[in-house]
């Protein structure tokens, strides 16, 4: 069969009102979903997976594909919005996003969050069409040595997000490693500081812990200070991001999407760290460096470029080798198995159209989500109009619902508060919170994967070292440290000299 | 003052709410606990189920995926609810009986909890890479006994880790435990990806979750553990190699609420469930995914899972594995 | 100027954070089983190995305090009260979940509204006051029925 009969097969499969409505439906879903934070992505999909049973397979398929795709985007308008990821993915958002929005700018933010989003969609899109066999094999490559290099490399991002002290990034980072132990050994199930309580002995969950690292803390700030923040009264801003906004980003959004494509396409990373990679590459690059952190526009455009560059790229694992590559297509895959089809290699010889129904869709999806994208921004700016005397307890309000329904589980709402006072006491001392973040992703995976790498060759270090790949991933490490290094050095010097002459004018 | 007014109230509440409790059952919607994530064997099979067993119960059920500790914490949660027949859960092998077979920390027993049906069994498969030159299970022994082989699981005490060396064991390999390294991983994706990848030699799992990947060839299964062979597994079932004990090694799903449920709402569940499993297209779909819906009556449901923990448990305690910290 | 460097203070933090994981916390709440065969795979290996990279953050910090003669930020000004409002915040939340299986979430969300509301001295009390009331229970309509969670009902009064 050549690539135009493929083509129009999947066309016939897709090119009805039915598959389409769905499809919108699904990105509808998602950018609301998404919106609500503790919601979040995942949830979303869950949620709308069982309705998709009584689908056609394609029909459901590309439901879940719009909610996802949908979600991914949608939780930066919260992030932006009331310093809330929607979505564990769009924490870097917040970094930029948050202070655009206090300044005035949120809807330039949004605007950029938006284009950044769809753009990075297509590439990824096009990535996974263009390029899905040869990523597969490529990640079939990666088993836990090559997984405990890259995560060893991702770790500098820290560096990137630490602001102006990188030792007490660091310092915020150890937490985050810390705090990530909780829970049964991976090797040996044994309890670790789950003081026998079932709750703990999954792990502290993801989302109660990111948000109330992120939202709780802005809400005690406003308890210990009401007026302070109630006086500069946030106009939302009429202002839209502009051609030359996205013109200057590009360079930022482009590097964002490969680098969500590249992480995407290997199974297990997942959006988050990508967003937060892409955004530390585009500070290190930007000549508008000393402006991240403090509204910045080029970092709300790589950190959404970061996580949406994702979005497409796992499905190259789910549809050429059958596995998931994170806890979204691990739903998704679901879906699939539900409809009795088998994801893997022979799909795309057996059930050609499908494959290609979906990349119709996804393509189709990107359109999509620009318009509803457009609309969401347009429905939930006036969010920030809000008095924050009335703000601030709803965002109380609708985080506890949210984190509650992440897993059913009240539990999840206490760590949230804790986690809330945590943080509260970190920003109060100017300590970083996304390496928290980073860290207690990163940090079970760093050493799962060390530990299987122990276990496969029998606590031989040499390990390690095997093949190319570990080895490209410690060479990056080496360059990064060293730059990291340097950087902070000469950052000391500079000071030195300026206290210097302060001395003399003295 | 107004907290202590609303405690004055909420008990007040409680006495009305166990008098009410005597009216028909159900009087409201049930939730209904799913101890694993979404998209998962568990999920789909309860998500399938729910639909019939909804119009069965003629009130709806809020299903509530409640993940965790290899699911421990939706169990517990099954397990401190009120025996009232509101909150269920759908239990699974891993939780139910390997598990509580595994871990002496485990906050939970069998004990503790009161099964109203076991609908879904599950048969093993054991799989390798088709180019790993094993073709069989006497291959792969061979190979144990030369040294350096691995299995994946997903993770202490699921399934996968007991499946991996009952297999070996029942195959002769003296300690299982010695003469293979276990890998364990975050999940059943992870694992099978791990045999995928290399990392593992092999991995024996729901047929149901390797059925993709022997559809396309990825994997090649040398071993099913059921009397029956299984659609599309090219592979000697345990009986044709002899084994019987294995036949004990089955995934499973059942529906069970907490030690104290009354003996009423257990028959009503009984009478659902077999109206559920024979309504609509339940039972073909559910097969067509690779399961055999086998529909036990609470007693039978009980007998079954005891019988497999005590084999489980007794494998576990002869080999030294389980978990005690 | 001969205060101590507030950046000296995290690291002292830290120091100390990381004597009592290797001290108290790991010994006693993370266990590995006897028959670990080698110390990298042990489930102490990691914990030890965080505790250890803490004390060091902990030593740099404290160095760097002490070598800087910059103060890296202004202490942030006292607040009339404000220890006040955020022990009140506190006392707020842990009723807050307290309430939660015992009077249903939306009820308990009700009063959480309302006095977080006050206490942040808002000002649009009537608003805040009927968003209170609204809010949860919009939120209950979606989450529940929409989302089919199953949002904790409490023993007073259940929702349809």
């Amino acid at each position: 069969m050549s690539l135009m009969d493929s083509i129009l097969a999947g066309l016939s499969l897709v090119g009805n009102l039915e598959s389409f409505l769905a499809l919108f439906a699904g990105v509808v879903i998602g950018t609301i979903g998404g919106a609500i934070p503790g919601m979040s992505a995942t949830m979303a999909v869950a949620l709308t997976l069982p309705f998709t049973f009584a689908m056609q397979p394609i029909t459901g398929i590309l439901m879940l594909l719009g909610v996802y795709k949908g979600g991914i985007f949608g939780g930066s308008i919260p992030a932006i919005l009331i310093k809330t990821p929607g979505t564990p993915a769009s924490s870097a958002t917040v970094l930029d996003g948050y202070p655009m929005a206090e300044k005035g700018e949120a809807g330039r933010a949004l605007g950029m969050a938006l284009w950044a989003s769809c753009t990075a969609d297509v590439i990824s899109n096009l990535s996974l069409i263009l390029f899905a066999g040869f990523l597969a094999s490529f990640a079939l490559n990666f088993g836990p040595p090559e997984f405990f290099t890259l995560i060893l490399f991702s770790l500098t991002i820290i560096a990137g997000v630490s602001g102006r002290s990188l030792l007490r990034g660091a310092f915020s980072a150890m937490l985050g490693l810390l705090l990530a132990t909780v829970g049964l050994d991976l090797i040996y199930g044994t309890n670790r500081f789950t003081f026998g309580n079932p709750n703990m002995m999954g792990g502290l969950n993801f989302i109660a812990v990111l948000i109330g690292l992120f939202a709780i803390p802005e809400i005690l700030s406003m308890v210990w200070d009401p007026k302070g923040n109630d006086g500069t009264a946030r106009k939302l801003g009429r202002n839209w991001v502009t051609w030359a906004d996205y013109k200057a980003s590009f360079r930022s959004i482009v590097r964002g999407s490969f680098i969500g494509v590249f992480l995407g396409s290997i199974p297990g990373i997942g959006a988050a760290p990508s967003a937060f990679l892409s955004y530390s590459e585009a500070r290190r690059k930007s000549k508008n460096r000393d402006n991240f952190g403090k509204g910045e526009i080029e970092g709300v455009a790589a950190a959404e470029a970061g996580n949406n560059g994702v979005a497409g790229a796992t499905l190259i694992p789910l549809l050429a080798l059958g596995v998931p590559g994170d806890v979204i297509t691990a739903i998704i895959i679901g879906a699939f198995m539900v409809h009795g089809l088998q994801p893997g290699p022979m799909m795309f010889i057996m059930n050609v159209d499908i494959i290609y129904g979906l990349f119709i869709g996804l393509i189709v999806s990107s359109v999509f989500l620009f318009f509803v994208g457009s609309a969401a921004i347009r429905g939930f700016r006036y969010v920030a109009d809000i008095p924050r005397g009335v703000l601030v307890p709803g965002v109380l309000i609708l985080c506890v619902y949210g984190v509650f329904a992440v897993n059913n589980n009240i539990f999840d709402v206490g760590v949230m508060f804790v986690m809330g006072w945590v943080g509260y006491l970190m920003m109060r001392n100017e300590i970083p919170a996304a390496p928290f973040l980073i860290a207690f992703i990163l940090g079970p995976l760093l050493e799962d994967n060390f530990r299987q790498s122990m276990l496969m060759s029998g606590s031989n270090p040499l390990i390690l070292f095997r093949g190319p790949i570990t080895w490209f991933f410690w060479g990056l490490t080496a360059i990064t440290v060293v730059a990291i290094v340097r950087a902070g050095y000469r950052a000391t010097r500079q000071l030195r000299k300026r206290e210097a002459r302060a001395a003399d004018a003295r | 003052m107004k907290l202590l007014k609303f405690g004055a109230v909420g008990a007040l509440a409680l006495g009305l709410a166990s008098t009410a409790a005597l009216a028909e059952y159900p009087e409201r919607p049930i939730n209904m606990v799913i101890p694993y994530g979404a998209g998962g064997a568990t999920d789909i099979s309860a998500r399938t189920i729910a639909e019939p067993l909804g119009q069965a119960v003629g009130k709806p059920l809020v299903m509530a995926n409640v993940t965790g500790a290899g699911g421990a914490t939706g169990s517990v949660a099954v397990q401190n609810a009120k025996p009232d027949g509101y909150t269920m859960l759908f239990a699974r092998v891993g939780s139910h009986s390997v598990n509580p077979a595994m871990k002496a920390t485990l906050p939970y027993t069998l004990d503790d909890f009161r099964f109203v049906t076991v609908y879904e069994i599950n048969p093993v498969a054991c799989a390798v890479r088709p180019d790993s030159g094993i073709e069989s299970m006497d291959d792969l022994i061979a190979k144990v006994n030369e040294g350096g082989v691995s299995f994946s699981s997903s993770g202490v005490g699921s399934l996968l880790h007991l499946a991996g060396v009952m297999v070996l064991r029942e195959f002769g390999v003296e300690n299982p435990l010695d003469a293979a390294t276990h890998i364990p991983q975050k999940g059943g994706g992870e694992a099978a990806t791990a045999v995928l990848n290399g990392t593992a030699t092999f991995i024996c799992t729901n047929s149901s979750a390797l059925a993709s990947f022997v559809a396309n060839d990825q994997l090649k299964p040398i071993l099913i553990t059921t009397k029956e062979p299984v659609v599309g597994f090219d592979a000697p079932t345990a009986a044709d190699l002899g084994k019987p004990n294995l036949h004990q090694l089955v995934g499973w799903t059942g529906i069970a609420g907490p030690k104290g449920l009354p003996d009423d709402v257990a028959d009503k569940w009984g009478k659902w469930m077999a109206e559920a499993v024979d309504a609509g297209d339940f039972r073909e779909k559910m097969e067509s995914r690779g399961s055999v819906i086998e529909l036990m009556s609470p007693e039978d449901a009980n007998a079954f899972i005891k019988s497999q923990y005590e084999t489980f448990r007794a494998l576990v305690d002869d080999l030294g594995m389980r978990i005690e910290g | 100027m001969q205060n101590i460097h507030r950046q000296t203070i995290i690291g002292g933090v830290a120091i100390l954070l990381a004597l009592f994981l290797v001290f108290v916390a790991i010994p006693n709440w993370v266990y590995a089983p006897s028959n670990v065969r080698k110390l990298v795979l042990s489930p102490l290996f990691w914990p030890y190995a965080l505790a250890l990279l803490t004390l060091l953050v902990g030593l740099g910090l404290v160095f760097t305090g002490m070598r800087s003669d910059e103060r890296l930020e202004p202490d942030p000004a006292e607040m009339p009260g404000g220890f006040f409002r955020l022990a009140i915040m506190a006392v707020i939340m842990v009723i807050y979940m307290a309430g939660l299986p015992r009077l249903g979430m939306v009820w308990t969300s009700m009063l959480a509204f309302a006095a977080t509301a006050f206490l942040v001295r808002t000002r649009h009390p009537k608003t805040a006051l009927i968003c209170a009331i609204v809010i949860p229970l919009l939120l209950y309509a979606f989450f529940a029925h929409v989302a089919g969670v199953a949002i904790p009902q409490g023993l007073l009064v259940r929702l349809p």
